[in-house]
Formats: structure tokens, C-alpha cells, sequence
């Protein structure tokens, strides 16, 4: 496994809840990741992000560790959750607030 | 080049998947001037119904869609695509 996937499953595993994003919560850069992190933030749990726009490596290697070809990406307890539109319709229905409750941090 | 962008998504995806309704929206113009939108890469909204999605998670149904399209996800092809995922039946229930 190449330094940059030995990196990411790094902050994944001691990041229960993380999202890989364009920018930062405070300031997104992208119209995708302002909505997901906005969904994220309303669960009221606190995250990690990584703004993949500072570091090109993580930008390309987050696609390949994902198996998922856009950002944003959310991982929960080591898993990919989905981007946008899966975290969007999980944060409607309810399901992310309960997903992101059963994590321990 | 909009229009050529539409209709490779609409080839792969009835390529790959038993497609029984297919939407397709350029939504590119939403996103001109903001930072991904640079290399020239278009936004497109896609509404498949297929049985192929049927007992698969979202994620799963996602990861289908993104494999049909395939490696037309680039940053000066396809910079984003907005995925609804659903099965006929699903369809008959809204």
C-alpha cells in the first residue's frame, strides 16, 4: 500500500467520524461539501475533516482508498458512508444522526 | 460538448445496467465560476430507475452508476454527478 492509503486509513481508523472535503466547514469550496458537512455539523456530533484541497495526494489517493471517484466522502467507525447525495438523504431520514450516535468518540 | 456529455452517460449507463427510466439534467451552469467548474468539467443531476438496484444499499446502487460511467469522471469531463438510484417498484411507491 503506498504512503498516501497508509495515511488515509490512518485518520480514518482514529476518526470515528470523518469527512474528506473541499475546504473546511467554516469555508467550503465546493457547493457538495458545504451541504454534506452542513449535515454532518446539524447531527451535532463532533467530526474530523480533512480539506483534500491542501493536500493533492490525499485528493487522488481519497478516491482509490474509497473506491468512490468525487469528493466529499464520509467515513463512520472505518466505512465509507457515501458522498453528497447518500449523506443528504441519510441526514432527511434520519439514519445519519443515528449512525454517527453509535460511534464512540 | 453539454450535449455529448449527456449522451455518453446515457450510453454507458444503458450499457451496464437494465435501465427502465432514465433522467439526465446538465446542471452545469448552477456551478459556472466556482473552483471545481475550472478544468471545465460539468455538474449533471441522474435519475436512473432500474431492477439492478434492487437489495442494494444506497452506497451499492451508487457504486454502480459510478462504474458505468466509469472513467468519464474526470475533472474536465464529468466533475460531479447527483445520483437518484431507484427501483421500479420504488418508483410505483412515491
Amino acid at each position: 500500500m503506498s504512503d498516501v492509503l497508509e495515511q488515509i486509513k490512518k485518520q480514518v481508523e482514529e476518526n470515528p467520524i470523518i469527512l474528506y472535503m473541499k475546504g473546511t466547514p467554516q469555508f467550503p469550496q465546493c457547493g457538495f461539501s458545504m451541504r454534506a458537512s452542513q449535515a454532518v455539523a446539524a447531527c451535532g456530533k463532533e467530526f474530523a475533516y480533512v480539506n483534500v484541497l491542501e493536500d493533492q495526494e490525499i485528493r487522488e489517493g481519497i478516491k482509490q482508498f474509497g473506491n468512490w471517484p468525487t469528493i466529499p466522502q464520509l467515513y463512520v467507525n472505518g466505512e465509507l458512508v457515501g458522498g453528497c447525495d447518500i449523506i443528504l438523504e441519510m441526514y432527511q431520514n434520519g439514519e445519519l444522526e443515528k449512525l454517527l450516535d453509535s460511534t464512540t468518540a | 460538448m453539454s450535449e455529448d456529455r449527456v449522451t455518453l452517460i446515457r450510453e454507458r449507463l444503458t450499457t451496464a445496467l437494465d435501465v427502465h427510466d432514465l433522467e439526465i439534467i446538465d446542471d452545469s451552469h448552477l456551478h459556472a465560476g466556482h473552483a471545481g467548474a475550472r478544468a471545465g468539467g460539468g455538474h449533471f443531476r441522474v435519475a436512473v430507475v432500474s431492477p439492478d438496484f434492487a437489495g442494494k444499499t444506497p452506497i451499492q446502487r451508487h457504486r454502480l452508476v459510478y462504474q458505468a460511467v466509469g472513467d468519464a469522471i474526470r475533472p474536465d469531463c464529468i466533475h460531479a454527478l447527483n445520483i437518484k438510484a431507484l427501483t421500479p417498484e420504488e418508483v410505483q411507491d412515491h
